[in-house]
């Protein structure tokens, strides 16, 4: 599979690095030539010098023979024009990435559809929707939906204190009981384990756990961890990401307060949000924040534009008793080493971004696919193909690959987490946890033909 | 300001009120009452008046803004002129300022009258004075963009000069449109409402004139009683709804009767009018109950309900003499005269969208104390208000209380007790019709001073066309920039002259 990829900024990088390491081809299209240079010696991959928005470029670096073509550079029209013109040859699949609201908003004319284009996408919107989610779930860093919603994979930080310390999965799971939670990965110092029954908990891991939506605060509170909505949040910020989330927690009654430096956008929020307090002082005036009850907020959500900015206001807010961060950092090389400094969740756009065209390039029999943020973990959604393999056997008889593990099986409107006895048939759908070295054993393992 | 072209227009409208000093005529023959000379006089005088203004002046090209302020208040002067002939002609009102006061209640929707017995009056006089009442309720001007091309130009500045609130909707992009939708749909309503009446036993005479004073929230009735005399509940009820219709903003009868009801749920001027209504009903209900007023609960209720609505909308019809309930509603009610009716209403009063606004930037402030730093929008629904629109409310705050202070000290001053007076210039200045003590529901305002009557005149007609309009032919600087009037047969001055020369 060919991949063209139309800018080099940090989106298209992640892309390349994701693609290429798992083997693809991959043509990268940008005008900066030395930052192409140095991509090309980092990278396996062929890079273009030229505008994305120019045919002869895009004829030069092969579009003919392209499958996917993923525009992502600073400026919607170049994406936009570069989408279009590939139109004209056979490419499978089309991405832009664009700014502007109005190709976004659900309902408006010029959509995805009217302008041929696979898949429109905001690092802006994504962020948003990202926040939103990890806001539903207070004590978790990370989680992602599958099967429409119905499991989700929620991400939590085991403390000291916590009873689980020092366990085996086999002894918690006779203390719990099965069919409640899957615990499908342990991060114990940048190391991904897939776990086994053995395997004991210790203080400072960060467990997966695959859950039932309605079963979540059950879940939740065998481990000792407790999920309720915030009623008090800070936004730092009140940039495009700020004004989304604004909006969205406005519908669910939270007591809101944003901060922003320009007194213009201040105006703009204030006449757009409506029971928002719009506050107009700079996200690291410590006196102001203190003054306005940072301490006491339940959440703090630092989406400046500025990186800086974002972790100190939120090391200042959790320092003075917040409860929680969620705090936007641009660069991501920074988000494993946050962790350390006491910032609970740490989320760039551009990867959120990332992960969202990843997810959508691997469906087809794969239904969706998430990446845990700073591991090598990754977790997807399979139908089983028509296979005798597959036909009515139990999960552990079926030798699924190394380092995967079945999070959850969907059987038409049925969900359930499984355990080794489970059954699996032709035509589920599987919720598989992998680490990134056994992914194409996992995608070979379901490929329709084998 | 161009004076030419005013009193040209002037003229015009002068014109068109003469024809409908004619509508009375076919009650007169109807019910044999005499009248017939009177109204042919009165119009008579009319036409001449109008002829004579149409053919001396030249009209202008073009009118401006303030050209507006001086047709509307002009307009409105002439028109109660006019429209107080017939009472002196008949002899019922032999007074002028008598007549021109009844007059004039009639056009401002205010119901305030001279007459001690109301009953004496031929029918046909009687269907003038709610006449009066129809035709002010949603403005002459109004009627005239309507249904005649004479107000060609400038016609948005007579309307905005003559419909009431801060901000007027413009339902269409031509103004003669807007004009012509709200009068449709006052005629229907008004129509609904005698049909409804009748349905009750109310004969066609009296169902018409009581819906004219209904639906302008004018409050002449054709009854001592006013409109006690049914004593019927479903008359009241009838009643009760279209006052309250008619405190409402038209346009959204009209979205309403293009399908689109959740209209007046969405406005938060209408929310908050239906909140202030329920909650004093609601507290005189209580008031009355608890003070022994009453020993029916139903018939408090009947009773609560008709004055509050009455009032609120500054209609002023009266089933009840709230002058006898206990201090605590009257206290309530002269508090709800100042509210008044909603923006594009046909009731007077300071207006809800005011009081809302008014509150919500009070609140702002508040606000600023607790966050220093905090930067918030007034907004009314979704959309935001504009800070000139806000200093605007603020400043008719100021002009309105200085017209209340000016008046209620003249009048006192004339030796009207200290309840009578200031209620008087309430009762008139937010056009509602009845006050308190001497002036209250079952007294008439006769007695009061000719000259406490002139004072209580200008309330009217500061209070009908929301105090700017009036007092902007106050301040000396407007009379200032009076051009010279173009004179039909003027000689043209020999080197300036053509009618560019004036421009």
């Amino acid at each position: 599979m060919r991949i063209m990829i139309v800018g080099a900024g940090l989106v298209g990088q992640y892309l390349c690095s994701r693609f290429s390491s798992e083997g693809r081809e991959v043509v990268l299209i940008d005008r900066d030539k030395d930052k192409l240079l140095r991509l090309e010696k980092e990278m396996n991959i062929l890079t273009v010098h030229g505008s994305g928005a120019s045919a002869r470029i895009l004829a030069e670096a092969g579009i003919a023979r392209t499958d996917l073509f993923i525009a992502v550079t600073d400026s919607d029209e170049v994406n936009l024009v570069a989408c279009i013109m590939s139109r004209q040859y056979d490419v499978g699949i089309r991405i832009a990435r664009v700014r502007n609201e109005d190709f976004l908003t659900p309902g408006m004319s010029l959509n995805e559809e009217a302008l041929g284009i696979d898949l429109l996408i905001s690092p802006d919107w994504a962020m948003a929707d990202e926040i939103m989610k990890l806001i539903h779930v207070s004590e978790a860093f990370d989680t992602a939906e599958f099967a429409n919603g119905r499991v989700i994979l929620l991400g939590y930080l085991v403390h000291g204190n916590n009873p689980c310390v020092g366990r085996s999965l086999f002894e918690l799971g006779r203390e719990h009981g099965s069919r409640q939670y899957v615990m499908t990965a342990i991060i114990r110092d940048g190391q991904t384990i897939i776990p086994r029954g053995e395997d004991t908990i210790r203080a400072g891991d960060k467990i997966y756990l695959m859950v039932l939506r309605q079963e979540m605060a059950r879940v939740e509170r065998l481990f000792n961890l407790t999920s309720r909505l915030p009623a008090r949040v800070f936004i730092i910020g009140g940039g495009d990401i700020g004004y989304l989330v604004a909006r969205r927690l406005e519908e669910l009654d939270i007591e809101i307060k944003i901060v922003e430096e320009d007194v213009e956008r201040c105006r703009f929020l204030s006449e757009n949000l409506a029971h928002t307090i719009v506050l107009n002082f700079d996200g690291l005036d410590a006196h102001d924040l203190l003054e306005e009850g940072i301490d006491r907020a339940d959440l703090v959500i630092a989406v400046t534009g500025s990186d800086t900015t974002n972790i100190l206001s939120s090391l200042l807010a959790k320092h003075h008793g917040t409860r929680r961060c969620i705090t936007k950092i641009t660069r991501h090389d920074f988000v494993p080493m946050l962790g350390k400094l006491g910032i609970d969740v740490a989320l760039s756009p551009r990867q959120v971004a990332a992960d969202m065209i990843l997810r959508y390039v691997r469906r087809g029999s794969i239904v969706s696919v998430a990446t845990i943020l700073d591991s090598d973990a990754e977790v997807m959604e399979v139908t089983v193909p028509e296979h005798k393999k597959f036909d009515n056997v139990m999960i552990r008889d079926c030798s699924f690959p190394r380092g995967s593990v079945v999070g959850a099986i969907v059987r038409r409107d049925s969900v359930f987490i499984p355990t080794g006895e489970s059954v699996i048939r032709p035509g589920d759908n599987l919720v598989i946890f992998f680490t990134r070295d056994a992914a194409r054993d996992v995608e070979k393992f379901f490929a329709p033909a084998s | 300001m161009r004076i030419g072209g005013v009193l040209n227009l002037l003229g015009r409208l002068i014109l068109i009120l003469s024809l409908m000093l004619l509508s009375p005529i076919p009650f007169s023959i109807y019910y044999g009452d005499g009248m017939i000379p009177t109204f042919l006089v009165s119009s008579l005088v009319g036409l001449v008046a109008g002829t004579v203004l149409v053919l001396v002046f030249l009209p202008e090209r073009e009118l401006g803004y303030k050209d507006g302020f001086a047709i509307v208040t002009f307009s409105w002067i002439g028109l109660a002129l006019l429209g107080a002939l017939p009472y002196i002609l008949s002899g019922y009102i032999p007074s002028f300022v008598g007549a021109f006061f009844e007059s004039m209640s009639g056009f401002t929707t205010t119901g305030s009258t001279v007459l001690s017995d109301i009953e004496v009056l031929p029918r046909s006089l009687l269907f003038w004075r709610t006449m009066t009442h129809w035709l002010g309720g949603m403005g002459i001007i109004v009627l005239t963009l309507a249904i005649l091309p004479l107000l060609g130009i400038g016609g948005m500045q007579l309307f905005q000069a003559e419909v009431p609130g801060p901000t007027k909707d413009r339902l269409t992009p031509r103004i003669q449109d807007t004009a012509r939708i709200l009068w449709s749909v006052y005629l229907l309503m008004t129509l609904v409402e005698t049909v409804l009446l009748m349905a009750g036993g109310v004969d066609f005479f009296n169902a018409l004139t009581h819906s004219f004073a209904t639906l302008a929230t004018g409050g002449f009735s054709n009854h001592n009683a006013s409109v006690g005399q049914y004593q019927s509940p479903y008359v009241e009820s009838v009643v009760t709804l279209f006052m309250f219709l008619a405190g409402a903003n038209f346009s959204l009868h009209f979205m309403a009767l293009r399908g689109d009801l959740r209209a007046y749920w969405k406005n938060e001027e209408f929310r908050f009018y239906c909140a202030i209504i329920g909650i004093a009903v609601l507290l005189i209900l209580i008031a009355n109950q608890v003070s022994g007023t009453y020993h029916h609960p139903a018939r408090n209720l009947r009773d609560s309900l008709f004055q509050v609505v009455s009032i609120m909308t500054t209609t002023g019809f009266g089933t009840a003499d709230f002058d006898t309930w206990p201090p605590f509603c009257r206290t309530l009610l002269v508090a709800l005269m100042f509210i008044g009716g909603c923006a594009g209403s046909t009731g007077g009063g300071i207006k809800v969208v005011r009081f809302l606004l008014f509150f919500k930037h009070a609140r702002l402030q508040l606000h600023k104390l607790v966050h220093p730093r905090q930067v918030e929008t007034i907004k009314l629904g979704m959309t935001k208000v504009p800070q000139d629109v806000m200093i605007a409310i603020l400043s008719f705050f100021a002009i309105y209380l200085a017209v209340f202070m000016a008046a209620s000290l003249i009048i006192t001053g004339l030796g009207v007790d200290i309840i009578t007076g200031p209620t008087a210039v309430i009762a008139t200045l937010n056009n509602i019709g009845p006050g308190l003590a001497l002036v209250g529901p079952t007294q008439n305002f006769g007695h009061l001073p000719s000259l406490a009557k002139l004072v209580l005149i200008f309330c009217m007609l500061a209070g009908r066309l929301e105090l700017y309009t009036v007092a902007i032919l106050l301040t000396p600087g407007f009379w200032k920039m009076t051009r010279r009037p173009k004179i039909r047969w003027q000689k043209k001055p020999a080197v300036t002259g053509g009618p560019s020369a004036n421009r």
